[in-house]
């Protein structure tokens, strides 16, 4: 059966990228979520292998919703894709709960290498 | 406002420009503005708060916006639609985003928030009054002025 994937970023340039890649690769993309708290509600509806994650979005950003997509399942796998690279961010998306983290602009070969290694 | 503001910028847009759209990207002189507002047709606005504060400016033609949307979708764009405007103010959170760990490196931690995209020029931006520092990137396919306006909280 294919990777059940969440994508979650308020872009839509973004979130349709991440479909096109993931699709094109044999994944499911089950949801798409365009801020932190309909990533939460997404999860919570769909229960996904893998969630992509970006930070910067508003209602709620990325950090707060893996805090929340964790407490609701504490084996949740979120990868960070965000444009926000400092060490400090890593750090703390880290802390939150988040399992990798993608720094943008990024090539496809890094998005999938990352879902493979999560899904494996 | 600070010069050494500005490099993080100029470094940042060098690399995203760079791997986004593999191209290689040339600055321009830097130039000095009074007030804040745009001076382009399209224009990417993304805050800065933490310790430094203020806004960025990535401005262009429409034809550049266009060309560039092309290129990030893959795809010519026919008309400037949301999925066009999404993809211009994804590279200013990205250029934005990339300065961002160079500044908090220097010792300006800050975040950013969600671009917005404005179209027309002489569009006064916010109620700081901060001068702005100016610098066009030229590429292959037009020119992207980035005007930087940023203050020590």
């Amino acid at each position: 059966m294919a990777t059940r994937v969440l994508v979650t970023d308020d872009a839509l340039f973004m979130r349709t990228m991440l479909k096109n890649i993931l699709l094109h690769n044999g994944y499911e993309v089950v949801g798409e979520a365009a801020n932190g708290r309909e990533s939460v509600e997404l999860y919570q509806a769909l229960r996904p292998d893998v969630v992509t994650m970006d930070i910067t979005m508003p209602e709620m950003d990325g950090i707060t919703a893996v805090k929340e997509i964790r407490k609701q399942d504490p084996r949740a796998k979120i990868i960070m894709c965000t444009a926000m690279g400092q060490k400090s961010m890593v750090m703390e998306a880290v802390a939150a709960g988040a399992t990798d983290f993608i720094v943008k602009p990024f090539k496809p070969e890094k998005v999938l290498e990352a879902i493979q290694k999560l899904a494996s | 406002m600070k010069a050494e503001y500005i490099n993080p910028f100029i470094s940042a847009a060098f690399h995203v420009l760079k791997e986004l759209l593999d191209m290689e990207p040339s600055k321009g002189s830097l130039d000095a503005r009074r007030e804040m507002c745009t001076s382009q047709q399209c224009n990417v606005i993304v805050g800065v708060t933490g310790k430094i504060e203020g806004q960025v400016i990535y401005g262009m033609s429409l034809i550049t916006a266009d060309r560039i949307a092309s290129l990030m979708l893959g795809q010519p764009v026919k008309t400037f639609d949301h999925l066009a405007a999404s993809a211009i103010g994804e590279m200013g959170n990205m250029i934005t985003g990339n300065a961002g760990g160079r500044l908090a490196d220097l010792g300006y931690a800050c975040q950013i928030t969600p671009p917005s995209i404005v179209r027309g020029t002489n569009v006064k931006i916010s109620t700081l009054c901060i001068p702005s520092i100016v610098v066009p990137i030229e590429l292959p396919l037009g020119m992207i002025e980035i005007a930087v306006s940023l203050q020590e909280r």
